[in-house]
């Protein structure tokens, strides 16, 4: 016991470099993240007081990039429950480096996602309407549901992966605010690591990790059937959902292995994030990117086999107006991570994450060719309307609230990262105490 | 699309051939294509008469590329020993098709056999031969009655022969067609021979009409050697409207959704969200034992 005391002494001073204040990099850098979600609400101020004439959205293109970066977010959060949710069923000590990288993750995009969607209404002031007079009929209820449930589960799941270790720094961490000791104590609720404690702990997590699978697949699938579930050309599909939630798991472990990429270069976390896990997760995004590749060439194999008049008006579109965008989004985005991973010669730890970048932004884009084009080519000829309405080009206004996004993302992601060690401290210790019962068990079984 | 193109092209260079004529490179274009020159009549229920000529290039090579003749004048006689009386003249559509239709009242030439002869020209271009066809019939008169007999709904069609003086003379062994008219094509509802010129027939009880309940009754001769085709219809309110029975209950502006719904969305919800109260009961177990062991420590 006293063994695993001096254990977590010794972590807590490992990791309290990087609870510790900031250094004037990390200033600089949340110093420009606030100033790029500065702008955005300065473009949220200007869309609420001149509506969305300020976007490049009109009467037939009524979707634009808020939807594309709410798929976009939403996916990322359902597909970090989704890989976090298995993983927490692994037993092995790789995980720990990754685990809660994917958990923040899981619970900042459900928090940024949807917000995007609030910038697509146009009167917010009627908001409330969907919550007074819902339709259990229509898949946008449906997803409203699905979201709030899975953000209060994601919620409660990361409390719950994060309590050991606020115990863990409730006990033992020195020369600390006392706001944050008190915030340590708050949060811990009174967890001393007791075998009682511990085995409700480990009770409650396994369930809420099989749930949130669950979960993960159910909402992923509603949003998908948001679009499926129309008749319009490119949306009326049989395989969107199980295609989201590929497109959604391929986005989701890219981003994983940027900020892999970025926590161990900045934290100095060599020793912890290895070679070995970004093999691992290049193996996973090489597996993912080859299944996402096959789903994307059936959908738009079935569409230009079909001849049907308002596919082939689609893929005119896509192979002419957006021609390098669909040859980013779904030749690039997908056979160079391909390439990349499948050969072992090239899997570097900058190449691996390079592989993602280009994976995750191919992905955005693709998401980009599901929504416009077919508004710009929908199943009802658009009649008797201006002609720029008929296309849609994002305003600066769509793209600094999108940036903001992003920004609040990675701002957000720092500030937890200063609340608890990205290394959770609890599951070393978990690993570290596994391993000492071992041998005694195998000794006992001996004699 | 290459297929349509190329489909066109020839259509523009035979429509080429009658105004250019010194073209020799399209002469052997020209060719290369054996003309088929076909022409029929139609009497139709209104007693009107339709002539059409369908004037459409063939591949001599390839059958089934086939290219109609755009813009050829086609010039209607009727003729009768010398006698040659021009009926009209048109020229081809975009199908090759040239029609010209004779009123009611019109006057034939016939020989003494009640024979008419209708000729069809086509008087060449220095790329095309000229074309001629010509149909002997006889002018019949078919006569559609829709009447309920006994309460049961009867089609009587009569064909009759006129002669000079307004004589009939019924027709005998002469094979019709009962058919209705449908959204795109006419449905066969009988195909029989009239016996002495009279034909009876109980139309059916169950057939749907319009949502005014009308049905369109056609009595046709069909490209018979005599008489050619003619034509005769009726509308009258014997078909039934099937009132749509099977209702859309699955729309997005139904007062309420399926109970299926209701249901499932119940059971996952109640599920989830009974595992989170679970959740946070046992949190509460957590922070109560943490609390009993702090008391401890400080006792």
């Amino acid at each position: 016991m006293d063994h695993i005391i001096k254990r977590k002494k010794e972590l807590v001073k490992e990791f309290s470099p990087m609870l510790a204040s900031f250094s004037l990099t990390s200033k600089v850098w949340i110093g420009f993240l606030i100033a790029v979600i500065a702008l955005g609400l300065y473009a949220f101020v200007l869309q609420i007081l001149n509506g969305h004439e300020v976007t490049g959205m009109r009467d037939n293109v009524v979707w634009g990039i808020y939807i594309i970066n709410f798929i976009f977010f939403v996916c990322l959060s359902y597909s970090g429950a989704f890989i976090a949710g298995i993983l927490h069923f692994f037993k092995t000590p790789w995980k720990n480096s990754v685990l809660r990288i994917v958990e923040i993750i899981t619970v900042l995009s459900i928090i940024i996602g949807p917000i995007f969607i609030l910038l697509c209404i146009g009167r917010l002031d009627r908001l409330h309407y969907l919550f007074i007079y819902p339709r259990i009929q229509s898949p946008i209820t449906w997803d409203i549901i699905a979201i709030m449930t899975d953000l209060i589960g994601c919620f409660i799941y990361l409390y719950l992966t994060f309590i050991p270790d606020f115990a863990i720094l409730r006990d033992n961490c020195e020369n600390v605010p006392n706001w944050r000791k008190k915030l340590y104590k708050f949060l811990a609720i009174g967890y001393q690591d007791t075998p009682t404690q511990r085995e409700k702990l480990h009770k409650i997590t396994r369930t809420m990790s099989a749930m949130i699978i669950a979960m993960a697949i159910v909402a992923y699938s509603v949003l998908a059937w948001i679009f499926s579930l129309t008749v319009q050309p490119g949306w009326n599909s049989s395989i969107f959902a199980p295609y989201f939630i590929v497109a959604g798991l391929y986005s989701g472990v890219g981003v994983i292995i940027i900020s892999m990429y970025l926590i161990r270069k900045y934290f100095k976390l060599e020793h912890y994030i290895r070679k070995i896990h970004f093999i691992g997760a290049g193996i996973i995004l090489l597996v993912i990117s080859l299944l996402f590749g096959y789903f994307t060439f059936s959908e738009y194999f079935s569409r230009w086999f079909s001849h049907k008049v308002h596919d082939i008006n689609l893929l005119n579109t896509l192979f002419n107006k957006y021609f390098w965008v669909f040859i980013f989004a779904n030749y690039i985005g997908v056979l160079v991570p391909i390439v990349i991973l499948f050969f072992k010669k090239f899997r570097t730890i900058k190449s691996i994450t390079f592989a993602a970048v280009i994976g995750v932004v191919g992905l955005w884009f693709n998401r980009y060719l599901i929504v416009v084009p077919t508004l710009e080519t929908p199943y009802l000829p658009i009649q008797d309307t201006r002609p720029e309405f008929m296309e849609y080009s994002a305003t600066w206004i769509e793209w600094s609230l999108s940036f903001a996004g992003v920004a609040a993302f990675v701002l957000f992601f720092m500030l937890l990262m200063r609340l608890v060690p990205i290394i959770p401290m609890s599951a070393i210790i978990d690993y570290e105490r596994e391993q000492n019962r071992k041998p005694k068990m195998s000794t006992q079984n001996q004699k | 699309m290459k297929t349509t193109f190329f489909r066109y092209s020839v259509l523009i260079l035979l429509t080429g051939f009658l105004i250019n004529t010194n073209s020799l490179a399209q002469e052997n274009d020209a060719n290369n294509y054996k003309m088929l020159f076909k022409f029929k009549t139609v009497k139709q229920h209104d007693n009107s008469r339709l002539l059409e000529v369908s004037f459409i290039g063939q591949n001599k090579e390839d059958r089934k590329d086939k290219i109609p003749v755009y813009e050829a004048e086609i010039k209607f006689y009727n003729i009768l020993s010398d006698d040659e009386v021009l009926l009209g003249a048109a020229k081809t559509n975009k199908e090759g098709i040239a029609s010209i239709i004779l009123p009611v009242d019109q006057s034939y030439l016939s020989d003494e056999d009640g024979f008419i002869n209708f000729t069809a020209k086509f008087e060449g271009s220095d790329a095309l031969d000229e074309e001629e066809e010509e149909i002997l019939i006889k002018d019949l008169f078919l006569e559609l009655n829709l009447a309920e007999i006994d309460s049961v709904k009867t089609v009587l069609v009569k064909a009759n022969l006129k002669d000079s003086l307004g004589v009939e003379t019924p027709v005998a062994e002469l094979d019709i067609i009962i058919s209705v008219g449908g959204m795109l094509s006419k449905m066969k509802l009988e195909e029989d021979t009239l016996e002495d010129g009279e034909f009876e027939f109980k139309f059916p009880t169950d057939l749907q009409g319009d949502v005014d309940g009308n049905v369109t009754v056609y009595a046709i001769i069909d490209d018979h050697d005599e008489f050619g085709n003619v034509v005769q219809k009726q509308t009258i309110k014997w078909g039934i409207f099937n009132k749509e029975t099977s209702k859309v209950s699955n729309t997005l502006w139904s007062e309420a959704a399926p109970i299926w719904m209701y249901i499932v969305l119940t059971i996952l919800l109640v599920g989830v969200w009974s595992n989170y109260i679970y959740t946070i009961i046992n949190l509460l177990k957590i922070r109560k034992e943490g609390k009993q062991l702090e008391l401890n420590t400080e006792n």
